[in-house]
Parts: C-alpha cells; sequence; structure tokens
C-alpha cells in the first residue's frame, strides 16, 4: 500500500492518494512532476509538505531499488561486480552472502558475462542493465525505475519488463513515455504539472487520454 | 545531392561496423538497436570519425550538420538568445519557430528537455543544410514533444535528412528505411515497399502488416488509415 498525504514539494501537489496494487505506471508529460514524485518516494528527497508512506513506513526505512534514466550519472564504481554488490556491502552482508546475491542478480539479469568488465566498456543497454540488477541484488521492498527504458531498444526493454515483472517486490514504481509498456501495469498514475490528473486501472486511465497521444498506439491499432 | 557509403568498414575493439548504400534526397530513417552502431555510423557519416577502409563521398552537398544524441552537448552560450545567434540565426526567429517566445533571456540549461530540444531541432532545420543528421531527436522526449519534432522534420522540403532512433511509437513520414544491426547497416529500400521488410518494425506496424493491411508510410496514423480501409 502507498499512501500520499498533503504532499508539496517544487511543483508536485499531491492533496491525498491511496494505491495499493504492485507495477504501478508513472506517466505524463515532460516536467509534470513524475520524477519529483519517484524522488519522494524512494527517499532520495524529503518533501517541504506532507508525507509519503510505504508498507505503512516513510520511504527511509524501506529497501528501495532504484535504476534511473541516466545510468551514467548513478553507477557509482568501475567494475560491474562492485557496482552490483553496492547495496549488499553497505548492509554488510557477509562476502559470501554477497557474491551469492551479486551472482543471482546477475543471472536474473542476463549479464553473468559482463561482472568482470569496467562499467566504462559498456553499452547503454548494458548499463542499464548493470543498473537494474544493482537496484535488484538487495532483495528491494520497493523498485523505482525512473524512464529507465527511454534510452533502451525494444529487446532490453522487454528483458527489463520480465525482470521488473519476476521481481519479489511488493511494489514497482515505473515512470515511463512508453504508454505500450504502461498499459501492462496493474495502475496507472498520470501526472500533469504537478498533479494526478487521472489514476486507476490502465482502462480507466487511457479511456480518459483517448484524445491524446498518451493513447497506448497498440490499444489504437486493435481498436 | 546524394551521399554514398563504399564498402564502409570501421572497427573499434570488438565491434565493427559496415555499411554500403546510396542516400538520396529525402527523409531516412536508421533503425535498430541501442548499441548495433547508428551513433556511430552518424559520425562517420558528418565525418567526425574516419573509417579504417572504404569511403563516405558526398555529390553536390555543400553543407552538412550533425544533432547529437543529448541537445545539451550543443550548448555554448549563457541565454537562449545568445545561443541561436551562435548559429548565425536571427534569435527572434528561432525562438517563434521552437515556440519559445519570451524566454531568450534564459539560461538554456533551465529549459526542459523538450523544450531544449526543440531549440536545438529548430536551429538546426533553419541552418537548412545540405545534409542533415539527426542522432535519437526523440530521446527522452514525451509523445507531445516527439510529434513537434517529427512536424519540424517533415516541414524540411529539400535535401537528406537522415534520422538515427530506437523510437517505435512516434515516427515522422519518411522516405526510406534503413536498419543497423550488430554494426551491419541494411538497406531496406524506399517507403512503402521497405515496410514489409523491416524487421524491428513498431508493434502498431507489425500488427497492421499481419492483418493484411499495406499502410502508406510508417506513423501510427498510416498504419490506422490502412487498417480502416480493409476493415472498411
Amino acid at each position: 500500500m502507498i499512501r500520499v498525504a498533503g504532499l508539496r514539494h517544487r511543483i508536485v501537489d499531491i492533496p491525498d492518494l491511496t494505491v495499493d496494487a504492485r507495477h504501478i505506471a508513472v506517466i505524463g508529460p515532460n516536467g509534470s512532476g513524475k520524477t519529483t514524485l519517484l524522488a519522494i518516494s524512494s527517499g532520495i528527497e524529503e518533501p517541504r509538505a506532507g508525507t509519503v508512506r510505504l508498507l505503512g513506513r516513510p520511504p527511509s526505512a524501506v529497501k528501495v531499488g532504484w535504476v534511473g534514466e541516466f545510468p551514467d550519472r548513478t553507477l557509482l564504481f568501475s567494475r560491474v561486480y562492485d557496482e552490483i554488490a553496492s547495496a549488499p556491502r553497505f548492509r554488510h552482508h557477509p562476502c559470501r552472502e554477497t557474491d551469492e546475491r551479486v551472482g543471482a542478480a546477475a543471472g536474473k539479469v542476463g549479464i553473468q558475462h559482463l561482472l568482470g568488465k569496467k562499467v566504462s566498456a559498456l553499452s547503454g543497454g548494458e548499463k542499464a542493465l548493470v543498473a537494474l540488477a544493482a537496484a535488484c541484488a538487495d532483495d528491494p521492498e520497493v523498485l523505482v525505475l525512473d524512464e529507465a527504458d527511454s534510452h533502451l531498444d525494444a529487446g532490453t526493454a522487454e528483458r527489463v519488463y520480465r525482470v521488473v515483472q519476476e521481481s519479489t517486490a511488493a511494489h514497482v514504481l515505473w515512470c515511463t513515455q512508453s504508454m505500450d509498456t504502461a498499459a501492462g501495469a496493474d495502475y496507472v498514475l498520470f501526472m500533469e504539472d504537478g498533479r494526478v490528473r487521472h489514476h486507476g486501472t490502465p482502462e480507466e486511465v487511457f479511456s480518459a487520454l483517448e484524445e491524446t497521444c498518451f493513447y497506448p498506439t497498440m490499444w489504437r491499432v486493435l481498436r | 545531392m546524394r551521399v554514398d557509403l563504399e564498402d564502409l568498414l570501421f572497427s573499434r575493439g570488438s565491434f565493427t561496423l559496415r555499411g554500403s548504400g546510396t542516400f538520396e534526397e529525402g527523409v531516412h530513417l536508421v533503425s535498430g538497436p541501442v548499441g548495433s552502431g547508428k551513433s556511430t555510423l552518424a559520425l562517420l557519416l558528418a565525418e567526425l570519425l574516419r573509417p579504417g577502409s572504404g569511403a563516405v563521398r558526398r555529390h553536390g552537398v555543400s553543407s552538412a550538420l550533425l544533432l547529437l544524441q543529448f541537445p545539451e552537448h550543443h550548448i555554448t552560450c549563457p541565454t537562449v538568445a545568445e545561443e541561436a545567434g551562435s548559429w548565425g540565426l536571427a534569435p527572434d526567429d528561432v525562438l517563434a519557430r521552437a515556440d519559445l517566445a519570451g524566454r531568450g533571456d534564459d539560461d538554456p540549461f533551465h529549459l526542459s528537455r523538450g523544450e531544449l530540444r526543440r531549440l536545438t531541432l529548430a536551429c538546426a532545420v533553419m541552418r537548412n543544410p545540405d545534409l542533415l543528421m539527426l542522432d535519437e531527436p526523440f530521446g527522452s522526449l514525451d509523445c507531445v514533444a516527439k510529434r513537434e519534432a517529427c512536424r519540424m522534420i517533415e516541414e524540411r522540403d529539400a535535401g537528406i535528412t537522415i534520422i538515427f532512433s530506437h523510437e517505435r511509437a512516434v515516427l515522422p513520414r519518411v522516405d526510406a528505411v534503413w536498419e543497423m544491426e550488430a554494426g551491419a547497416l541494411t538497406a531496406r529500400g524506399s517507403v512503402p515497399g521497405a515496410i514489409p521488410l523491416w524487421r524491428h518494425a513498431p508493434p502498431y506496424l507489425a500488427y497492421a502488416l499481419r492483418e493484411g493491411a499495406r499502410p502508406a508510410n510508417i506513423r501510427l496514423s498510416d498504419a490506422r488509415e490502412a487498417l480502416c480501409r480493409i476493415r472498411g
């Protein structure tokens, strides 16, 4: 359960919102406050006013895995193994357990062959997969993806989608500009000018957006 | 006016790019997965990289311009108006074209991603080079901004325009489709003949083809029109 109450921070203004769904797509125009909402929900930013509670707790008390739009800006370590190992190491897990977690996360994402490589030698798509494996390595309770698919081709984006679906996270908050991806979510938040303009199932939200380009392309041709 | 790729070969580490073919006047889409070599091909076409062997030969092309994947990499001036001026253009004309009237004194880095993309795309289109290359012009944009970018590209009525993109929802009308896959460039030919040959066609186009429709071009609206024709 995600509860937002009296939230005001930068342009985000959400008086009251409760979402009880696993995979939540956050959509809307550039500059509508999606990243800000995700940053608050991850505990990266403290809101100026109001609260967000995930699973009944403040975000800082929840294990959150974060995947940003530009992995170059968020990857900390120069070796792929060290990057994926960072969360278990920061939590002082024993070496053997850390190693098992790194192997499992890399296996899930299908990048075992990259573990010994330098991050700087990877393609953009590979970096995004490393960021996803790093976010998954400590079994996050909430997984947050901020337009992580913007710079991915269809094949890599599908791999990300599958990993997210199979993760044990109780909630997935996924901001995307692909409405065809958002159509597969359990719940959709459409943001505009800092506010949640529409929220509900994909059917409910997209029926309100039918006259706009935010309507999924596949729904357009299947109709 | 045309650009010929003559047995182009470029290698870096384990990556090898190969390509042959001719880019005639009109709008070309070079599609393909991330990491397949689209940006490298753009740099080779822009003569910012030198091929290991083979050549890029321009015929009747007197000016060329490459718009980089990240528009912030183009910014050299502290205000939007000065930035437009640095392209050799009248700032007011650029601001009007980019729908940024009244923003001339703003810091370009205070523009949103969509606004910054509009600014650089407007500058590039208004420079009107014979050869315009656009590397991922739709990246990070919402669908409204992608449509604006398509409109600006479609309004260009002369010269060679080459779009390098993995975009699969909002695309402009194009004249030819090319595909990059693991460093190999393949010409799919002129549209509409190229559409059934396009391996990584967007899902809506692939669906229309499966239904037996024959879209006239690659946009969502083309797929819908073609489906309407066969469905009556």
